[in-house]
């Protein structure tokens, strides 16, 4: 891999943009290293599946039927449903990645999570310089890789000392608040965001919690209808 | 529990859904170019998808609805906080501390 300048360019406003937001992480992939063991798995298990599955969503909501013995068919089912948003990003993520060779997309599609999407997303599609996109976007998710594995670690090992009551996975959703707050500043982002999470609110009861992703379908329909009213209302 | 191998292929199978969901349009690449117009409507998807994780996080006691709750009181704060000031550390800072005093004062 050359590491020429507009890579390097890539790669320093990627980790820029990332940084702060990815402080959220780690109490995220403590809390889930902890939830692993509290199943009964051990060590080595735990570290196996973070490393293999890498998706926090997935893997908390697989615990409770890996530990009542659930069957396998079922298990995959169910992390397909609560992946199945990722079919979305990787839409919107892949016109940036084209210009790469198939490992390096296997590679890069393995590592698009929430967060990296949530903060790279806009400025990979408005960006021209297909080297330029791939620093922004592989570099900072090698380092929330990083990041996500070492606080699965500390949690890991450390299950026994943490008290529960600090409610330190709070931090998850601050870190997805901070995302959000920027983003809403027009109006038809507004209404997508209102839409997505009353949304998900009212459907909650849906099996294998399809209402997060009927949610955010419903939301994206919803800002794009509100866009084009609010531009129809600007023409008249 | 499920144990030994099957654990293990219960881990490969969920390691087979994030792949095949996160890589699906990676992974095709140029043959699946979806239109202009569904790429303008998946502009929305971040912002859909973050609220649709947080709301149900910030209004849910138990599983019900409770209006009144420390968390949503630490998440108005953080937004507040986010809105005025560009400081990356001071909405974690502001949203813990507010979540523990209320909680400290008896708030679910």
């Amino acid at each position: 891999m050359a590491f020429n300048p507009a890579f390097k360019d890539g790669a320093r406003a990627g980790l820029r943009a990332f940084m702060p937001v990815s402080v959220g992480v780690v109490p995220w992939a403590i809390v889930t290293g902890i939830a692993m063991r509290s199943i009964g798995m051990d060590e080595m298990q735990s570290l196996g599946m973070s490393l293999l599955v890498y998706a926090a969503t997935a893997q908390l909501g697989a615990l409770p039927l890996i530990a009542s013995g659930a069957p396998l068919w079922l298990i995959f089912v169910t992390g397909m449903v609560l992946n199945l948003r990722f079919v979305i990003f990787s839409a919107a993520v892949a016109p940036a990645l084209h210009a790469q060779s198939l490992a390096r997309r296997i590679i890069g599609g393995f590592l698009l999570t929430d967060t990296a999407f949530a903060i790279l997303g806009q400025k990979l599609a408005e960006a021209h310089d297909p080297v330029w996109r791939w620093g922004y976007y592989i570099v900072p998710s090698l380092y929330g890789w990083v990041l996500w594995q070492s606080g699965v670690l500390v949690g890991v090992f450390g299950a026994g000392f943490f008290p529960r009551d600090w409610s330190l996975e709070f931090m998850g959703t601050i870190a997805l608040l901070i995302m959000v707050v920027p983003m809403v500043r027009s109006r038809p982002m507004l209404v997508a965001a209102l839409v997505g999470g009353c949304g998900a609110l009212l459907l909650r009861g849906m099996p294998l919690r399809l209402g997060l992703f009927a949610a955010i379908l419903l939301g994206i329909a919803a800002g794009f209808a509100a866009e084009h009213w609010h531009s129809k209302r600007a023409n008249t | 529990m499920i144990e030994g191998v099957w654990l293990w292929a219960a881990f490969v199978l969920l390691a087979l859904t994030t792949l095949v969901t996160r890589g699906s349009f990676i992974v095709i690449g140029e043959r699946g170019r979806l239109p202009a117009v569904v790429l303008r409507a998946l502009r929305y998807a971040p912002a859909a998808a973050l609220a649709a994780l947080i709301v149900p996080d910030l209004l849910l006691v138990q599983g019900s609805v409770a209006p009144f709750n420390s968390k949503l009181l630490a998440g108005l704060a953080v937004i507040a906080v986010a809105l005025k000031w560009r400081n990356p550390w001071l909405p974690f800072l502001t949203g813990m501390g507010v979540l523990w005093t209320a909680r400290w004062g008896g708030l679910a």
